[in-house]
């Protein structure tokens, strides 16, 4: 009996060798082919100009209008240039709607907006109005139903079902042959908690691709994405935290709520202007809530703690930030609107200093500076920025002094392997033991550091699933934000712009600081990689960035966000 | 819009700081990813303070040391105490780099797999080391501390390395409570890391010397009366040799006519030869780096130029070193650098192979010929041929006086002439007493074993 025990144990073992074996290869393999399959069609997308209307001017000359929000006056970015001594550099916006109405806006100009020979601060256009800016005469001729089912028609579609459907079978694939090595490993001992953590994040990537199968979305690169970042961080919490699988995946469905909530919010522009400071106060009371009841971790007050549950509601003002960022350009060329978004941007500021969390603190000031640069882009907001970053970053450093420690062992983490450089020693001693293809999920020793699953995670997925995989996922990244860069060009909105480029900016700056100070080309600031650490804030916050990047996705039934065209008619879904 | 559009490429811009931030790390990692692995207190490849990845075994396959599990050592006693100093024990008191030094040789390290293998293969390192020659050698050593060592002199190969005093790493003695003194040094390998007055052994460095240097040196006659006198002291010799040709006084182990000669050479020169012949410098193989020597002759007068020239006054050298260079003599003159791991596998791909790797000639075919046939007539006429039954054996013994209360360093260097044991050897004994009498008999038993391990 003692022997067939132990043969089958051997026979076990052979099979989980030679899974691994296969696994190692296939892993990355598999990977890069979803990563080049989602990327091609998000970076490669045709963006035709669409004319939305015609402005007319009184000696018979005609200029096309080819976004939703155009600026009109004499400074040469305009979208519209009118070059008359008397027409301010930003005069007045048009702003086209979801329904098709157009209206005029004065952007705080000297002159002022005439419309019908009355002076107006905003007017809703109809065919027969004449728009006066200065001397400047013209009527606004939108296109017709027709033409503009036309441009649905001719604009570039997103992926096809079929193609989607591909992708995410691959994801899928990938993550059976992750549970199953991880269920088949002899000393899993919380098979359960991986099971359920690997089998509730297929159900739900499946429900999301349904749901949008259901309201004619058939466009899932970027999501495929996202879930390829969880699975693999679902993996090394198989490895690392096997019993928080549950907890995290709970996370992954509160963020894929929170995705859908903030893409429902972001569909309609005159919602998400009310809801835009909803999610201001919601932002402050965050990190107000944290500073008041918060506990403190290594120097930094950033954790609440109810009961069980460790949240970090900081991650979550910064989807609120990103809202609060963001405008629409009617509203953009106003003083007030700039002030408002600097009072915020103090405010928010100066909770953080008071929390002491350096990471947090440098993500949302890259997220100001990235939406201060899109906002204004004079010369003189950046050197502003600027001039607050340093003093920012005098303040964190002199109130910080575990963000000091770590900037004097950046680059010297040798001289102390078991100090201040314990943990990114251990993480390229790992990441150099699982070389281009890894050691075999669940075989790694990275595990045993602190934070091996969230601020140094990438050396926990180098060592068990090699580097190729590791620059797959950073790629994956980069996928995201070069594509909102790309979509920015046919943005129907400034705030879509805003907010994608926003929270695009944001993920990459985590990236940059997770990956990079792991592996001490920066300092480690402990900030979470997205999607990829284990951290339900993080998570959530990962995925209600994710829907502003979704919503500058301008393709025709490729982004919830944005209506979709019925046929024949003028009238939108 | 247009404005807000081009200004969104700024984020291209935190993408390159990324990708290029990360590019950086990669070229990081494929230059320096072979030191990160072995990063002491990597479990891949350490256990505890150990490094715990491998398996090591002698040349012929036999089991020196399995490092994991807290290290499993050979099953035979003697065994592990003639390897020890080798494999280093479980609590770091012994300082063995060379295992350390191919920790990602023995974890399967390459830059492709980091130290994947297939159902996680052990890494086996083969040593030169033949087990047989090693407890023969402890076995000859008996309760003398010391080093008794034999290289392949063609390649390089360590077959034997023993020191002593030495313990048996599974039942390590009372140190705390001895008294005896027997246990001194106990953690030190004295091949590698001990110097020592190297006696009369070192006039085949002086002869070797005077052949390359003078060249009439073969037909001259040096006298001995027993003591030769340079300004108001003198050299003496056991009893007075008379008149002898070079071969002879050499044969003699003539302290006076090494004296002459070593005047004729003068002090510079000798330093100078001393130098090309390497006996002082440290030699480093395998991640181990020998104790450097010590010669000096010059600006000390014209007596302690003698003393220097038959290896005593500030004459030092380090057995690994001495050894190298009696190899070099066999070898008609070139150095073949030793070394202690031949090969080291994992699963079937073979991590690291020795070479051989022959160094510069540091003394001309001409003067290592006469050398070799100067060393075999001292076995033939002094030390007994039948010391070395079966085998053409050059040698030369010495008695290194290191005065105190302490008897002389017992010495003795050698080599095998026969191609099919290309076999270089040095025996030290400490506190012993005549090279000839104290080191012959080891000599002698060592050698036959590495006859028989050859064969």
């Amino acid at each position: 009996m003692a022997e067939w025990i132990l043969q089958l144990q051997s026979l076990r073992d052979t099979y989980m060798n030679v899974l691994i074996g296969v696994l190692r290869y296939t892993a990355p393999i598999l990977a890069a082919i979803l990563l080049f399959r989602c990327m091609k069609p998000l970076l490669t997308f045709r963006r035709e100009p669409e004319i939305w209307a015609w402005l007319c001017l009184t000696d018979g000359q005609k200029l096309p209008i080819t976004h939703w929000e155009s600026v009109i006056g004499r400074s040469k970015r305009s979208d519209i240039v009118v070059d008359a001594p008397e027409v301010s550099k930003s005069h007045g916006v048009l702003t086209r709607y979801d329904d098709g109405s157009w209206t005029i806006t004065d952007a705080d100009s000297a002159e002022g907006i005439l419309v019908n020979g009355k002076k107006t601060k905003i007017h809703a256009l109809s065919a027969s109005d004449v728009i006066s800016i200065g001397s400047v005469e013209m009527t606004l001729q939108p296109i017709t139903p027709r033409q503009e089912q036309k441009l649905a028609q001719l604009r570039t579609k997103g992926s096809s079902f079929l193609s989607s459907l591909c992708n995410i079978l691959l994801l899928t694939l990938l993550q059976l042959l992750c549970a199953f090595v991880f269920l088949m490993n002899p000393d899993q001992k919380e098979a359960q908690s991986v099971l359920i953590g690997f089998g509730g994040m297929m159900i739900m990537q499946w429900m999301l691709f349904l749901f949008y199968a259901c309201i004619r979305r058939t466009s899932f690169e970027v999501e495929t994405l996202a879930f390829f970042l969880c699975t693999i961080g679902m993996a090394v919490i198989a490895t690392v935290a096997p019993e928080e699988s549950i907890k995290q995946l709970i996370a992954m469905g509160i963020g894929l709520a929170a995705f859908l909530l903030v893409g429902w919010s972001l569909r309609d522009l005159e919602r998400v202007k009310k809801i835009r400071y909803l999610a201001g106060i919601a932002g402050v009371g965050f990190l107000l809530i944290t500073l008041v009841f918060g506990e403190t971790y290594y120097g930094a007050r950033n954790w609440l703690v109810i009961g069980s549950l460790s949240l970090q509601p900081s991650e979550l003002s910064k989807v609120c930030f990103v809202f609060m960022g963001a405008s629409t350009m009617d509203r953009l060329m106003k003083k007030r609107n700039l002030i408002l978004f600097i009072a915020y941007s103090v405010l928010i500021c100066g909770c953080l200093a008071l929390m002491n969390d350096f990471g947090t603190a440098l993500i949302f000031f890259c997220a100001f500076l990235v939406i201060a640069y899109l906002r204004s882009g004079s010369v003189g907001t950046v050197g502003l920025a600027i001039t607050a970053l340093a003093f920012a970053g005098v303040v964190a450093l002199k109130i910080a002094p575990h963000a000091l420690q770590r900037f004097a062992s950046w680059r010297h983490i040798w001289e102390d392997p078991l100090g201040a450089g314990y943990q990114q020693t251990r993480a390229l001693m790992c990441m150099a033991s699982g070389g281009f293809f890894g050691v075999g999920p669940g075989r790694g020793w990275m595990k045993n550091v602190f934070a091996a699953d969230s601020d140094v995670v990438i050396a926990s997925v180098c060592e068990e699933w090699g580097l190729i995989l590791t620059i797959l996922l950073i790629l994956a990244v980069v996928g995201l934000a070069l594509f909102t860069v790309r979509s920015a060009a046919v943005g129907r909105s400034s705030f879509y712009t805003i907010g994608g480029c926003t929270a695009a900016a944001i993920m990459l700056v985590q990236t940059v600081l997770n990956a990079l100070g792991t592996v001490d080309v920066l300092p480690l600031t402990g900030v979470t990689f997205p999607f990829l650490s284990n951290g339900g804030s993080s998570m959530i916050c990962s995925w209600g960035l994710l829907a502003f990047i979704k919503a500058s996705d301008t393709r025709q039934n490729a982004s919830f966000a944005v209506r979709l065209q019925k046929k024949g008619g003028g009238k939108n879904e | 819009m247009n404005r807000i559009a081009s200004r969104a490429g700024a984020l291209i811009l935190l993408a390159v700081i990324l990708l290029g931030g990360f590019g950086f790390f990669l070229v990081e990692y494929l230059t320096e990813a072979d030191d990160w692995v072995i990063l002491s207190g990597s479990p891949h490849v350490y256990t505890g303070g150990n490094i715990g990845c491998g398996v090591v075994v002698d040349r012929d396959g036999i089991l020196l040391l399995d490092t994991r599990d807290d290290r499993v050592y050979s099953n035979v006693s003697v065994l592990r105490q003639a390897t020890v100093h080798w494999l280093g024990d479980r609590y770091g008191n012994i300082f063995a780099p060379a295992l350390p030094y191919y920790a990602s040789e023995l974890a399967g390290f390459d830059m492709l797999n980091g130290v994947y293998n297939y159902a996680d293969s052990v890494g086996v390192a083969g040593l030169t080391l033949s087990s047989q020659v090693q407890t023969a050698a402890l076995d000859a050593m008996g309760s003398y501390k010391g080093t008794v060592a034999v290289i392949n002199y063609e390649t390089g190969q360590l077959l034997c390395a023993v020191t002593t005093p030495t313990y048996d790493p599974d039942a390590i003695p009372d140190l705390e409570n001895d008294s005896t003194g027997q246990y001194e040094g106990l953690y030190v390998n004295r091949f590698t890391m001990s110097t020592y007055i190297p006696g009369s052994i070192f006039k085949i460095v002086t002869l070797a010397a005077a052949l390359e240097e003078i060249p009439d040196i073969t037909e001259q006659t040096f006298t001995c009366t027993g003591s030769y006198v340079i300004g108001n002291e003198e050299i003496t010799c056991e009893g007075a040799h008379w008149d002898q040709n070079l071969k002879s006084a050499f044969c003699n182990s003539c302290n006076c006519a090494f004296a002459q000669i070593a005047l004729q050479l003068g002090a510079e020169k000798l330093e100078g030869y001393v130098a090309q012949f390497g006996v002082v410098d440290a030699i480093a193989f395998d991640g181990v780096t020998t104790a450097t020597g010590n010669f000096e002759a010059t600006d000390s007068g014209d007596l302690n130029v003698a003393w220097s020239s038959i290896g005593q006054h500030k004459d030092q050298i380090n057995p690994c070193a001495f050894l190298t260079f009696m190899g070099a003599v066999a070898n008609d003159g070139t150095v073949t650098n030793p070394y202690l791991v031949e090969e080291i596998t994992v699963g079937n791909t073979e991590t690291y192979e020795a070479k051989t790797k022959t160094g510069k000639r540091i003394m001309s075919a001409e003067t290592a010929k006469i050398l070799q046939e100067y060393l075999q007539n001292n076995v033939l006429t002094k030390y007994g041929a039948d010391n070395f039954p079966g085998l053409t054996v050059g040698a030369k013994t010495g008695t290194g006086e290191v005065g105190g209360d302490k008897k002389p360093n017992a010495m003795l260097a050698g080599y095998v002439a026969d191609s099919k044991y290309p076999l270089a050897f040095l025996v030290c004994v400490e506190d012993a007493g005549y090279g000839k009498t104290i080191c012959m008999p080891i000599a002698t038993q060592v050698l036959e074993a590495c006859k028989q391990a050859l064969s």
